[in-house]
């Protein structure tokens, strides 16, 4: 409280300094709005240890994560209600688009509102974490807890030594396939993207589908997923070691991964139209019947299987192929949705219990075998009646993992540059060359702090 | 009250009387600018709330050192970074260039449009009232909305214009996938939406032209062109500027069709200064250099303004001589 106070007295001093900004009265107005928001921001995180609470009330931030049949989300809050009835928990619907879910967000917490509960991104952490937008929740949860989760998981939601999300669920790219076509022209599923190129040119040759390969190549996040598999396959990566500097030129990676990209469109394998494509366009094109194969999620194999969808049935999945030369499988970008504590929460007891049995073994099995989402705790990933129910993940122990540079605060600027390098490649706006060097310029520039 | 005190401090004595006369209305006048001040002051105070508060804020993040955090804004102190941080971006200068000549461009399309229809209109003598209707179908929509019709035709896969585009033998451009294409796509997005609204105020200062100067025109001959250009367009020079003011002013704060339309791509082509400045405070929470480039956008607009009245103020003089 006493922070937040000073902070302000602090502001109040520089706003006078600088007479003449605003009027007088400004000043009694200036002290009215923000003696109002003191009140909220007071609440001190550290002050209590809160053990397992069984009742008060919670607000739970999270976006619409299935998108036909019943809503994955309510299931949920009606289960958790059943095993505590004194905990209510109210949904508050986010937004479908990741970054005004996120601006909506941090303007809130900043502002000493916001949800007690947060679904977020699992490329928040630093950012959140940096900017104090969320719980360390490391600090109330044993290390017991955290070995629940599966390998790799708990690294990405941390920053600097805290972990500040649970894992909900997790996700990450797929290689989806036409298996009839496949089998009517004897083809294998690729393991390489090479291979991918020449079956998709043979089956598209035979008017069997309009396009190829359909993936993410948009002016946004999904750009820079895609392009991670594809550069981390050519061996490259876009940050050195210790996480300060670019290295995309270090060595030919990336510009092998963008000439890839570019030569799909070029060739005639993926659609002009690649550059404005996010996941709900690449996805109508598969599900319409119109390409061979598509780069996805996981909700993608629910969704070419239900009803309005042309290729019910004759539809496979595999982890992504990789470049010729190096070893199956290529790698998947890892994606996924985390739960956070806002800082101002009032009942951090009742968040952790709601958080701990969302990610506990009857909430993880509701969403595995019956929303085809990828559970995140060992347990329930590892059982044979799950990976039954769910194609997908059957699939998950022989994929690959690459996760994006978000150790960095300045992540989103970090992502900018790339993926809009990306997609003026994939255009043909610009050359792979042309494009690398500004990527790779726009990256440090990010780095330093120097972006807007 | 006010008057005995002030009758004895005027000078001379016998002009006392004089002033006393005089003073009267002026102590009159101050009282009611008294009572004027007291009724307004609640809606000054509110005005003062959520306007010059929210400047002036913004003009004060700009020259911080801010650090956003879970308890709001941490100011680490005055510092001129934010600006040369603003001013040294290639993507300002884009922003600012593309902005400028967004402005300039829809402005002149909506101006030479507007006016058009404005003349067909007015000659329209049945079906006027419907036509005006329908012609303000598009300003009325909400840009969002509007924005996001837009996006639904200019789809590359199941979009009208790319089908259209290919029916007529040009191949598959993706629209919004180039530079050029989304600049030009979103340019006539703004000149769908705003023309209407230059129309009618074009039409209302049409119908307000004296009848008597035409029918002299006609009297001395004057061919239609000519009509246009010596009598209807001189005529017209105040509602004109009225008219580019308010565009320009509007255009300048360019948002919300670029924001659901393009998200400012392909790469930063259809990035306004609104845009720019909107990602670096939501999207990387650079409030300093985020407040800078608002508050460089509001000054522009603001000598932009000023400029545009001079001019304004000038042709409504040239009228009334």
């Amino acid at each position: 409280m006493s922070a937040v106070t000073a902070s302000i007295r602090n502001l109040a001093d520089r706003r006078v300094a600088i007479a003449g900004l605003a009027a007088a009265f400004v000043a009694g107005v200036f002290a009215l709005v923000s003696g109002g928001s003191t009140a909220s921001a007071a609440k001190s995180p550290m002050a209590t240890a809160p053990g397992n609470a069984t009742s008060g009330t919670i607000t739970w931030w999270a976006s619409p994560i299935s998108t036909s049949g019943p809503d994955v989300r309510k299931v949920w809050i009606a289960a958790f209600e059943k095993a505590y009835p004194h905990i209510k928990v109210t949904l508050i619907s986010a937004p479908t688009d990741t970054d005004t879910n996120r601006a909506t967000l941090t303007t809130q917490i900043s502002g000493g509102a916001g949800p007690d509960v947060f679904m977020g991104d699992v490329i928040w952490p630093a950012q959140f974490g940096a900017h104090q937008l969320a719980l360390p929740l490391s600090k109330y949860e044993p290390a017991s807890y955290w070995s629940t989760f599966a390998p790799g998981l708990v690294a990405g939601a941390t920053y600097k030594g805290q972990v500040y999300g649970a894992p909900l669920f997790e996700d990450q790219g797929f290689l989806y396939y036409r298996k009839d076509l496949l089998a009517k022209d004897h083809l294998a599923v690729p393991t390489t993207w090479e291979q991918l190129q020449t079956e998709a040119k043979e089956i598209q040759s035979k008017g069997q589908t309009k396009y190829g390969y359909v993936f993410e190549g948009a002016d946004y996040e999904g750009a820079t997923c895609d392009f991670m598999e594809f550069l981390t396959d050519a061996g490259g990566a876009v940050l050195n070691s210790t996480g300060t500097k670019s290295a995309l030129t270090a060595n030919g990676g990336a510009l092998e991964a963008l000439t890839f990209e570019r030569e799909l469109v070029s060739s005639g394998v993926s659609p002009t139209a690649e550059s404005t494509f996010q996941e709900p366009q690449a996805m109508t094109a598969f599900q319409d019947g119109q390409a061979a194969f598509l780069r996805n999620w996981d909700y993608a194999y629910a969704t070419s299987n239900a009803s309005g969808s042309d290729v019910i049935g004759k539809v496979g999945v595999a982890p992504l192929p990789t470049f010729q030369g190096h070893s199956y499988p290529g790698y998947s970008n890892i994606g996924g949705w985390n739960l956070y504590v806002n800082p101002h929460s009032k009942n951090i007891a009742a968040d952790l219990t709601f958080i701990k049995w969302m990610t506990g073994v009857q909430a993880q099995t509701i969403q595995a075998t019956q929303f085809s989402q990828i559970p995140t705790i060992t347990s329930v990933r590892d059982e044979a009646k799950v990976i039954k129910s769910n194609a997908v993940l059957a699939v998950v122990p022989k994929t690959r993992l690459v996760p994006r540079p978000a150790q960095t605060p300045d992540y989103p600027a970090v992502s900018q540059a790339i993926y809009q390098n990306v997609s003026a490649v994939i255009s043909g706006q610009s050359s792979p060359k042309a494009a690398l060097s500004n990527m790779n310029s726009g990256v440090n520039t990010a780095l330093g702090g120097g972006g807007l | 009250m006010a008057t005995v005190i002030a009758a004895p401090s005027a000078p001379g004595g016998p002009e006392g009387s004089v002033v006393e006369v005089i003073g009267r209305p002026d102590q009159h006048r101050k009282r009611m600018a008294r009572l004027g001040w007291m009724f307004t002051t609640p809606a000054l105070i509110f005005i003062g709330a959520v306007t010059l508060f929210p400047i002036g804020f913004a003009v004060l993040l700009s020259f911080e050192n801010v650090n956003v955090t879970g308890s709001g804004f941490q100011l680490n102190g005055l510092t001129t970074a934010n600006y040369s941080l603003v001013f040294g971006n290639s993507t300002w200068h884009y922003a600012l260039a593309f902005t400028l000549g967004f402005t300039f461009v829809t402005v002149v399309i909506e101006l030479v449009l507007g006016t058009m229809i404005a003349l067909v209109l007015e000659r329209l003598t049945r079906g006027r009232g419907w036509m005006m209707a329908l012609l303000l179908i598009p300003w009325s929509l909400i840009t969002v909305i509007s924005a996001k019709l837009w996006a639904y035709i200019y789809d590359p896969t199941f979009g009208i214009a790319d089908s259209i585009l290919h029916g007529l033998g040009l191949g598959d451009p993706t629209i919004l996938g180039t530079n050029a294409g989304a600049i030009i796509g979103m340019i006539i997005a703004e000149v769908w939406k705003t023309t209407p609204f230059v129309a009618i105020i074009v039409l209302a200062g049409l119908v307000m032209l004296p009848q008597e100067i035409y029918e002299a025109a006609d009297v001395d001959g004057a061919s239609g062109w000519t009509t246009f250009w010596r009598v209807t367009f001189p005529l017209l020079r105040p509602t004109l500027a009225l008219a580019v003011l308010f565009r320009v002013l509007q255009a300048f704060g360019l948002f919300d069709l670029p924001f659901v339309l393009t998200q400012g791509g392909p790469g930063h082509a259809t990035t306004s200064l609104a845009v720019l400045g909107y990602d670096a405070m939501f999207q990387n929470l650079e409030f300093g250099p985020g407040s800078a480039v608002a508050t460089t956008t509001a000054l522009l607009v603001v000598m932009g303004c000023m400029l545009f009245l001079k001019v304004f103020k000038a042709q409504v003089g040239e009228e009334d001589l």
